[in-house]
């Protein structure tokens, strides 16, 4: 194994094996990787902040053995920020917050290629910042339809006097974020409110939507997901890389880019690479800031 | 990929410091099953639940006593188990090398094997083959999981073997368990002496085996191939209207969605 040290604010790190190529299909070494996050720091750290972090890590390389870890390792360098977390059984857990640029490599250096964080902060598990509709498509049905979709719950959220934005996946779907940064808006709000919402789009447009969960049900439409808002769950966070043979990542786009999109008709135009990543942050910064910001209220409930 | 540790650090002794990894050494043969309801197969969840008040209660409602008589307890906050867990250390510091022989295996809690990470190799090497020509053990201190363990380090067969060992506060006296010496004849002795000594063999673990688990695992192959499957429903399935406001408040916004496409 070879080993580079780096002089951080935070203290020595040492980074492994920088020159394997753990996206060999397309050639994207771990050197890649973290220079990726190096770049993007300034804009994924926000989201990442004083979330628990679930390490994805593909030690081989995206096509092979990964593993979760949600608990913080236990050989994390002395600096690395954490939080104890209470678990169903009332035990406590102790999780990492990526809060800066030195514990981000870190996790990096451990080939955590994705990024996965709750909606809510550690510091109030039970209240989630934004609500969220993950729109996976069915075979044969593709992102070209998510964005469609996306268009007429964008249009709906809005009647509903709720802004909306929406980020790729990075695999084959998209998430659409309501944000609504509030102290009594609980999961269980936000659990009412999107399965209600998933349901009456799914009645309106049974042939494209469908609410449900069951595999069988999702063939050929968009699966608006709305379970994902729950403590328990986890969402890919905004411009974390994914495991896929290319390192897309997943990206914010704006709703007037994807109206251009569905217009198009390719699918693979939807789809933002890493270098694409680094260069439209450059150009316009973080489309996703309000998420965190912005406060909504979720009214009928 | 090579065995994953669960933890890493070195382990060192006076001027001596190996880097090493711990990777555990026994995997348990309890064949688990999970808990589901019998009407929908849904895997079922542990919830804490408060008989007083027969509700569920939430992780943030629960705190921790320890109970000193019946019903009476002093409360216990995560900040006050932290001010006494011990700091986590990257170190097995052997404090003294003790002859194994002499430690009675009621002490002994749970095998690892410490493996050498890169550029510990070598002197790892040294230390297994002078620990096996001295036959002694490094009796040592050190920080797993919020815990101190007393542990004693072992060499076999080309590697080191680390055992937790329990403090011997935790060992429980024997005094009420061997009977009052009573006068034996000597004949008595020499015949059990004798069914020993028939019975003597060199220990080979290999010969048995769990004779249920091997028949559990044989009835899960068998019941597998046969397909007798059955399906947990997804979750949070039940087509639910949501609250009658919310959903007239939605359908008249989709009308108007509608409208303006």
């Amino acid at each position: 194994m070879s080993r580079t040290f780096v002089d951080m604010a935070g203290g020595r790190l040492s980074l492994s094996n920088l020159e394997k190529d753990l996206y060999p299909s397309y050639g994207f070494t771990k050197a890649n990787i973290l220079e990726y996050y190096r770049r993007i720091a300034l804009f994924i750290l926000p989201h990442l902040k004083d979330r628990a972090l679930t390490l994805k890590r593909y030690p081989e390389g995206v096509g092979k053995d990964f593993f979760f870890e949600k608990r913080c390792p236990s050989h994390r360098p002395a600096w690395v920020k954490t939080a104890e977390i209470p678990q169903d059984d009332g035990e406590r857990m102790t999780v990492c917050l990526v809060n800066d640029l030195e514990t981000l490599i870190w996790a990096e250096n451990l080939a955590s290629v994705e990024l996965h964080v709750p909606l809510a902060r550690a510091g109030s598990p039970g209240t989630p910042d934004a609500m969220v509709f993950d729109l996976d498509p069915g075979e044969p049905a593709s992102i070209l339809d998510c964005g469609r979709v996306a268009l007429i719950l964008r249009d709906l959220l809005s009647r509903m006097g709720l802004v909306s934005y929406v980020k790729t996946s990075g695999q084959k779907g998209l998430h659409v974020f309501v944000p609504l940064n509030r102290k009594d808006t609980t999961f269980e709000d936000t659990k009412t409110f999107s399965k209600a919402v998933a349901e009456i789009m799914q009645k309106h447009y049974p042939g494209v939507v469908t609410a449900k969960m069951a595999k069988q049900e999702r063939k050929a439409k968009v699966f608006i997901n709305w379970s994902q808002n729950d403590a328990s769950k986890t969402m890919i966070c905004v411009y974390s890389l994914r495991a896929r043979e290319r390192p897309l990542v997943s990206f914010p786009l704006e709703w007037g880019e994807l109206e251009k999109l569905a217009g198009l008709g390719d699918p693979e135009k939807f789809q933002i690479t890493h270098s694409e990543g680094i260069r439209r942050t450059e150009e316009k910064g973080d489309l996703f800031r309000d998420v965190l910001v912005k406060e909504q209220k979720l009214s009928h409930l | 990929m090579a065995v994953q540790g669960i933890w890493s650090g070195t382990i060192s002794f006076s001027l001596v410091a190996i880097p090493v990894r711990l990777v555990t050494a026994v995997k348990p043969g309890h064949v688990s099953f999970h808990l589901l309801h019998n009407k929908d197969y849904s895997r079922l969840s542990r919830r804490m639940f408060c008989p007083e008040e027969e509700i569920m209660v939430t992780p943030d409602e629960i705190i921790r006593g320890y109970e000193i008589v019946p019903d009476k307890y002093v409360l216990m906050t995560d900040e006050e188990l932290e001010s006494v867990s011990p700091e986590r250390s990257r170190t097995i510091e052997i404090l003294e090398f003790i002859d194994m022989k002499e430690v009675d295996p009621l002490y002994f809690d749970h095998p690892y094997y410490l493996v050498p990470s890169k550029g510990g190799e070598k002197a790892y090497q040294l230390l297994v083959e002078v620990m096996r020509r001295t036959n002694k053990a490094g009796l040592a201190k050190f920080v797993l999981a919020e815990r101190e363990y007393l542990v004693a380090v072992t060499s076999k067969e080309g590697a080191l073997e680390l055992i937790t060992l329990h403090y011997s506060d935790e060992i429980l006296p024997d005094e009420d368990i061997s009977p009052k010496k009573e006068t034996i004849e000597a004949e008595e002795e020499n015949r059990m002496k004798k069914s020993i000594e028939q019975m003597i063999e060199d220990f080979d673990p290999g010969k048995y085996a769990d004779g249920r688990r091997k028949k559990l695992m044989d009835l899960l192959a068998t019941k597998v191939k046969e397909k007798t499957l059955v399906e947990a429903p997804p979750i949070g399935e039940e087509e639910g209207e949501g609250p009658a406001d919310l959903v007239a408040a939605l359908e008249e916004s989709m009308r108007k969605v509608k409208e303006g496409r």
